[in-house]
């Protein structure tokens, strides 16, 4: 039956605008006038809520910090906080929701699963989101979305800010092994590992790195040893491994009285920060760590003394780690962008962020136009056991690498091209 | 001879650190024919309950107060398994399995729960005693001290759990609930008794596991579903209910994921799974057969 339209129908409707027009506008005039509302979709619940613990803690840090230097023109920024789960499936209701009541701008995302739902989801529902941790290089490459946005490392920049400085501090180690999650974002760190340690150590020994095949290990095992014992039969000079929080700490552990680390010269660490040394205390193998910041490496700016200080005076927790500094640089990146577009309708804030140039805890980051790719320092540190401190760890040394020499070229929609890095 | 020595020693580690998990979880479903899916939260339970007590020495324990550690973390994991009879087991017993499956699950989130209250989120870890912190050299083999140990302690929890259930009075009224419970009460045997203690039993070797196998694992809300998938493997190809079953399934299924993790090291972590799969097909009621129970 076809629905026919009569002018009664069509006068009916213009007066029903009509009435509803000045209230359309009073919404649109407060939504651009009042506090500014921020999504934060992050794990509050289940394992993942220790790094949603630093999420928040950093995002509310970062909006205390705006709020009290007078907020963006005047408006005081708000945070509302949704339960991801670590789950695309719960994420994308709480971020629809988040959206249905105003919170267009959105934070917290740490799970490549998750930032990956993101993307078609906010396009089609008109919001944004800022990740704060979410390491699968597919963001900015072959899924890239300019709704969303990565002001923190790439896993490029990370992992090849490890090799560099290893490789320029240490040229004389050449044989190389992997111990490596048998998953999609473990396997993408290892082949950026072996390019850039391929083409790093001939130009700068004039030698070829001898890289063995790598040492697989499956998610969530409590056995470590078949992988320790494959690991011992390699006769290498360095350990890579991007194995992961608790499944670290196992491997870790299992792996002193084998002596593994012990038969190595250097043992890197793409991304466990200080969960290992935290769990581990004196028996913490001496190790470089990737971050994504380190506040000794940052001291005497003012954003990361702020964050360090007032993080450690919420929580009592000395050590911090960088999930907390990828939230605070979300809110300092809206922040600015909604300074800069003067509204926070979402078309808009994505464009001001675009090639937008910011401050941060660890000093200014450049967002590229091309790919949503922040370009930061790679931080890394390198942890000890110490008899001496409470903790039983302590960082002797640490570095903080020109994000412009290790990130990769932009290239969005195309996959990773490792010749480039 | 070293990789084969090595593999092998690999697996029985495997099979014996699985074993220790399952014992109580397949003696639960041989006796009360629950489905514990919250045995992994308190085998958690107890590896932070003995957590607690090693730090509370310094973190640095002699092997005897890591025994004595262990022990307690059975106590206090067994009487955690009295409250649970009490509560939630013997309301179960008359109702579908899917009931059970649904109240076990909700337990297990109430033990993450609860250690997330009580201990936090932050991982944790501990070295073994100094005494099982070394190297034994078999040829050019190395064999570290706490995986031998681990080794001993799944032989000796088997060997005394046959005894127990064969050569003990309680163990035999145990079996004679387990094959005929009706039977049973009609004789005049305290069935509910019998159940409680069998609870409290499995509950104290998931606690005593949890403090065994505690140092060189890490300590996490997610430690409780670590082990649990291996264990219910280990069950269910062991034949459900039945120790010495799952004693064979659990060394047959560490040296196959151990040999094939040494020749296929590009698929870690699957043969387990695999190996699961292809002998429940060719054999559906498992090794020992349903309802074999000790």
């Amino acid at each position: 039956m076809a629905y026919k339209i009569n002018r009664r129908a069509v006068v009916k409707g213009m007066g029903a605008t009509g009435l509803a027009m000045p209230f359309l506008n009073a919404a649109t005039a407060s939504a651009q006038s009042g506090p500014i509302t921020l999504g934060v979709v992050t794990p509050l619940s289940g394992p993942a809520q220790l790094i949603g613990n630093f999420v928040r803690h950093g995002a509310e840090i970062g909006a205390d910090y705006i709020n009290a230097n007078g907020g963006v023109d005047g408006r005081e920024i708000q945070l509302e906080f949704r339960d991801s789960k670590v789950n695309p499936n719960d994420a994308s209701v709480a971020a629809r929701e988040l959206i249905g009541a105003g919170a267009n701008l959105q934070l917290g995302t740490i799970s490549s699963a998750v930032a990956l739902a993101m993307g078609p989801l906010l396009e089609s529902e008109g919001g944004v989101v800022i990740t704060s941790g979410a390491g699968t290089d597919k963001l900015n490459h072959e899924n890239y979305n300019p709704h969303v946005f990565r002001v923190g490392d790439s896993p490029v920049s990370r992992n090849a800010g490890l090799v560099r400085h290893i490789a320029n501090s240490r040229p004389d180690i050449r044989k190389w092994a992997g111990i490596i999650p048998d998953h999609e974002y473990g396997r993408t760190t290892w082949k950026i590992f072996e390019a850039t340690m391929r083409k790093v150590i001939p130009e700068l020994t004039g030698e070829e790195a001898e890289i063995a095949e790598p040492v697989l290990v499956p998610y969530g095992s409590g056995d470590y040893r078949n992988y320790i014992s494959q690991a011992m039969r390699l006769d290498v000079e360095g350990i890579y491994t991007s194995v992961y929080g608790g499944d670290a700490v196992t491997l870790y552990q299992q792996s002193q009285p084998f002596g593994l680390f012990e038969k190595t010269d250097v043992l890197l660490d793409s991304a466990n920060e200080f969960l290992v040394a935290t769990a581990m205390r004196e028996q913490t193998p001496a190790h470089w760590s990737g971050f994504h910041w380190y506040y000794e490496a940052n001291k005497g700016n003012p954003l990361s003394d702020d964050l360090y200080s007032s993080y450690v005076e919420r929580t009592g927790d000395q050590y911090p780690m960088g999930w907390a500094a990828e939230a605070h640089a979300a809110i300092m990146a809206y922040a600015k962008a909604i300074e800069k577009t003067g509204n926070t309708d979402t078309m808009d804030v994505i464009a001001a962020l675009k090639g937008l140039s910011f401050d941060s805890a660890t000093g200014m980051r450049h967002i590229r136009e091309e790919d949503n790719q922040a370009v930061k320092n790679a931080e890394l540190a390198f942890i000890e056991p110490s008899s001496s401190e409470d903790s039983g760890f302590a960082v002797t040394d640490y570095v903080s690498l020109d994000g412009e020499t290790v990130v990769e070229p932009a290239r969005p929609g195309k996959t990773l091209d490792l010749s480039t890095l | 001879m070293y990789d084969i020595g090595m593999t092998v020693f690999n697996g029985l580690a495997w099979a014996m650190a699985t074993f220790l998990v399952a014992a109580g979880l397949t003696l639960i479903f041989g006796i009360l024919h629950i489905l514990n899916f919250a045995h992994g939260g308190f085998f958690m339970i107890g590896a932070y309950v003995s957590y607690s007590i090693m730090m509370a020495f310094g973190g640095s324990l002699p092997l005897w107060l890591y025994l004595v550690g262990a022990m307690a973390s059975g106590i206090v994991v067994g009487l955690l398994g009295w409250a649970v009879d009490k509560l939630v087991f013997r309301r179960l017993r008359d109702v579908e399995d899917a009931y059970s499956l649904i109240a076990t699950y909700a337990l297990l989130l109430v033990c993450g729960g609860a250690v997330q209250l009580t201990w936090g989120l932050n991982y944790m870890g501990v070295m073994p005693p100094a005494a099982l912190n070394t190297v034994v050299f078999v040829g050019d083999m190395f064999m570290p001290t706490f995986t031998i140990f681990i080794i001993l302690s799944g032989i000796v929890a088997y060997i005394g759990l046959e005894f127990f259930i064969s050569k003990t009075r309680t163990g035999r009224l145990i079996r004679v609930v387990a094959a005929d419970p009706w039977m049973a009460q009609l004789l005049g045997l305290n069935v509910k008794k019998i159940y409680l203690i069998t609870v409290i039993f499995s509950f104290a070797m998931a606690g005593a596991a949890g403090g065994l196998l505690m140092p060189n694992q890490s300590l996490s809300p997610e430690l409780g579903g670590i082990f649990l998938l291996q264990a219910f493997g280990v069950v269910i190809l062991g034949g459900m209910g039945s120790i010495r079953g799952a004693f064979y399934a659990a060394l047959l299924l560490g040296l196959i994921e151990s040999f094939g993790t040494y020749f296929f090291p590009q698929y870690p972590g699957i043969f387990f799974l695999l190996a699961l799969a292809v002998i429940l097909l060719l054999k559906p009621e498992g090794i020992m057969g349903k309802g074999q129970t000790a």
